[in-house]
């Protein structure tokens, strides 16, 4: 009887119904709570790449401190296209960068945060998306108000290999970005280069890769000069307009 | 263990399906399973830790689950069957621990896909849960979990001190002053090749103590 | 055709599944005794690999993804099901592995017996959910060039198992020390291996 056709069709179908049932109910119910939790942990890196809310392992209301700063410190964004035209109507929180990475270059809503700190000094934040060795790369990218050098930048990743990939994402990776420079000399674009540590010596366009996280540092190096190779055009106009 | 003595649930059958996972039938040098996980987290002992842990808890319930359906699981399906129940199990601690506890699923989420192709459970799976009680197969999955995790962790610990120096992230080396003598982390521990073959040597350590393992030619 | 060539040897040797990314271990260690085994159990994987990449390609494309849906009608364009991606790609696995098992268990009993537990366990084969789910993250343009890749991905996990069965079956004449002999040393020459196969890494095609 356990073996009739009849028998393990109907088996089959009460563990589909009785799972989907069950892990849609709770994705569904929950869905609130992990949007909310996304929504501040995004926060939270854009406020971290420019050495915001610092003290947020050690205040007991986790979400209103990130709320607090975040209101306090980001007090602009706005969304551009590749042009460097800015775009009316979009919101830069609620763009998705990882579907707009998908689009064509020329079709990008391309999201910009501009942060202000206490003394008048104005960084500007960008999100940067790209792939590693097991999924997405990811991370935000401020810029001191030269649009050249580097304030900091903050990496995360999906699933990149602990010890190895996964580095990208410890200080003793990002802080290196810190004061590297897009431009060159002559005003061309050349991105930041992730190299083989020891190979080239560095330099204000170069960081050290991760020794064994050689793809995951090429998904960065690739989603850098992607990324940011988007907004040059923006950043020369900006750059211009301080000039005058 | 328990010592009320009265206690069957801890007779000397039981006990020993806890504990041969973790010499003579352990899973991963023995029994050749869940191989890929534990090269691709033992290049440091955090997350080595971590995902042994994980595998308890999934396993431990896993086995119950699946030796509680035993007797209705047609058995041309079983593996549907089986890989379905790991796979909302997993899915569903994620999508509370996402809900609740959002920085302890950050950590985990890269673990996720292991634990569910990991072959430790579904072997498991196959070869105790399904012709076994519920309270036998609990202890034969966290006893076959522990035997895979403490192999993860011995792996895991020498490959972070002297792949990077480090024991849960803390500058061993550094503070014994050794470099001070010419001494250099080797790089090459932490690639994934090295815990193939660390995995070899802890097989020849341990076969070497138990003689009773070694493969006839 | 080109290209698919290109992500055929690229998926065959530079990012192959055993040697670059160290997925597949299990079976590939247990069931690698002697070249004929190896043989079966690696055109298993290319059968159920080079199947199931593509059937998860058309329901990650046109099902889980969101707006995969719209096809439905303009109601459905917002759907997000990709929470369900693991638990569907898994189901298809699943289904495949059984498939085989039936055909091996028809066709080829010596075969069927030979290996044992690892047929199913083709099923939590890493190397075919991870092929599943490199599709997902590499984003394939076309139901083709996924093909492609799983074929080649099987193709290399074959390579793979046949070579170590290979040397296996050589080092049977060797003067292994006792407690190394079998397992032990195969984890040693699949480590070695690896390192060989790693100078591959960064060559662009």
């Amino acid at each position: 009887m356990k073996d009739s056709n009849t028998y393990i069709f109907l088996y089959a179908s009460a563990m589909v119904i009785v799972v989907a049932a069950v892990l849609s109910t709770v994705a569904t119910l929950l869905k609130p709570y992990q949007d909310l939790n996304i929504e501040m942990a995004k926060k939270l890196d854009i406020l971290r790449s420019v050495e915001k809310a610092e003290r947020v392992a050690e205040v007991d209301d986790r979400n209103a401190y990130i709320d607090g700063e975040y209101e306090r410190y980001i007090v602009d964004s706005y969304v551009i296209n590749h042009l460097g035209e800015v775009q009316e109507g979009i919101d830069a929180f609620e763009v998705n960068v990882r579907e707009e990475n998908r689009k064509p270059v020329d079709q990008r809503n391309l999201p910009i945060f501009v942060a202000r700190d206490d003394d008048g000094s104005e960084n500007f934040i960008i999100p940067v998306y790209g792939r590693g060795l097991w999924g997405p790369v990811f991370g935000y990218i401020a810029f001191e108000d030269d649009y050249n050098t580097i304030f900091g930048v903050i990496f995360d990743h999906e699933g990149e290999t602990p010890g190895l990939g996964a580095e990208i994402s410890t200080p003793a990776f990002e802080n290196q970005f810190k004061g590297k420079k897009i431009f060159d000399d002559a005003g061309e674009f050349v991105s930041i280069d992730v190299i083989k540590p020891g190979t080239v010596p560095l330099n204000e366009h170069r960081v050290d890769g991760i020794s064994g996280g050689t793809i995951t540092g090429n998904g960065v190096d690739a989603m850098l000069e992607d990324t940011l190779g988007s907004y040059v055009a923006y950043f020369r106009k900006q750059k211009n307009v301080n000039h005058e | 263990m328990s010592k009320t003595d009265k206690e069957p649930l801890f007779s000397g059958k039981n006990i020993k399906l806890l504990s041969t996972p973790l010499n003579d039938e352990n899973p991963i040098t023995v029994q050749v399973l869940g191989i890929c996980s534990a090269l691709a987290v033992t290049a440091m002992l955090e997350p080595a830790v971590v995902l042994a842990v994980a595998v308890i808890v999934v396993m431990g319930a896993a086995n119950v689950i699946i030796s509680l359906l035993r007797n209705t699981i047609p058995s041309r399906i079983r593996i549907i069957v089986q890989l379905v129940v790991i796979a909302s199990l997993v899915i569903l601690v994620d999508q509370v621990l996402k809900a609740f506890f959002y920085d302890v699923s950050r950590q985990l989420s890269v673990f996720v896909g292991l634990i569910i192709t990991n072959c430790i459970i579904m072997g498991r799976l196959e070869a105790f849960a399904l012709g076994n009680k519920p309270w036998p197969s609990f202890l034969d999955g966290v006893g076959n979990a522990a035997g895979y995790g403490w192999i993860l962790i011995v792996v895991g610990f020498f490959r972070e001190l002297l792949g990077s120096g480090n024991l849960w992230g803390y500058p061993v080396m550094e503070t014994l002053g050794v470099y001070n003598f010419g001494y250099e982390d080797n790089g090459f521990m932490i690639l994934p090749p090295m815990a193939l073959i660390t995995v070899g040597v802890i097989i020849w350590v341990q076969r070497s103590r138990n003689r009773k393992l070694i493969e006839s030619q | 055709m080109e290209e698919l060539t290109s992500i055929f040897v690229r998926s065959v040797f530079i990012d192959n599944m055993v040697f670059a990314y160290f997925l597949g271990m299990c079976s590939y260690l247990a069931v690698s005794r002697t070249v004929s085994t190896a043989n079966g159990l690696g055109i298993a994987v290319v059968f159920v690999l080079g199947f199931t990449v593509p059937v998860n390609y058309l329901i990650e494309n046109y099902f889980l993804s969101e707006g995969a849906l719209a096809w439905l009608g303009p109601g459905f364009a917002n759907i997000d099901l990709s929470f369900l991606s693991f638990i569907l790609f898994i189901a298809v696995i699943a289904s495949m592995v059984q498939l085989v098992e039936m055909i091996v268990e028809k066709f080829a009993p010596a075969l069927y017996s030979s290996l044992g537990i690892f047929l199913p366990l083709i099923a939590v084969n890493c190397a075919i959910l991870g092929g599943s789910l490199f599709m997902q993250e590499r984003e394939y343009a076309n139901i083709a060039q996924a093909s492609a890749f799983g074929l080649g991905s099987g193709a290399g996990f074959y390579l793979a198992i046949v070579g170590i069965a290979a040397i296996r079956e050589k080092i049977k004449y060797s003067n292994v020390p006792g407690p190394l002999r079998g397992l032990g040393i195969t984890f040693i020459v699949t480590g070695l291996m690896g390192i060989a196969f790693m100078s591959f890494m960064g060559i662009a095609l």
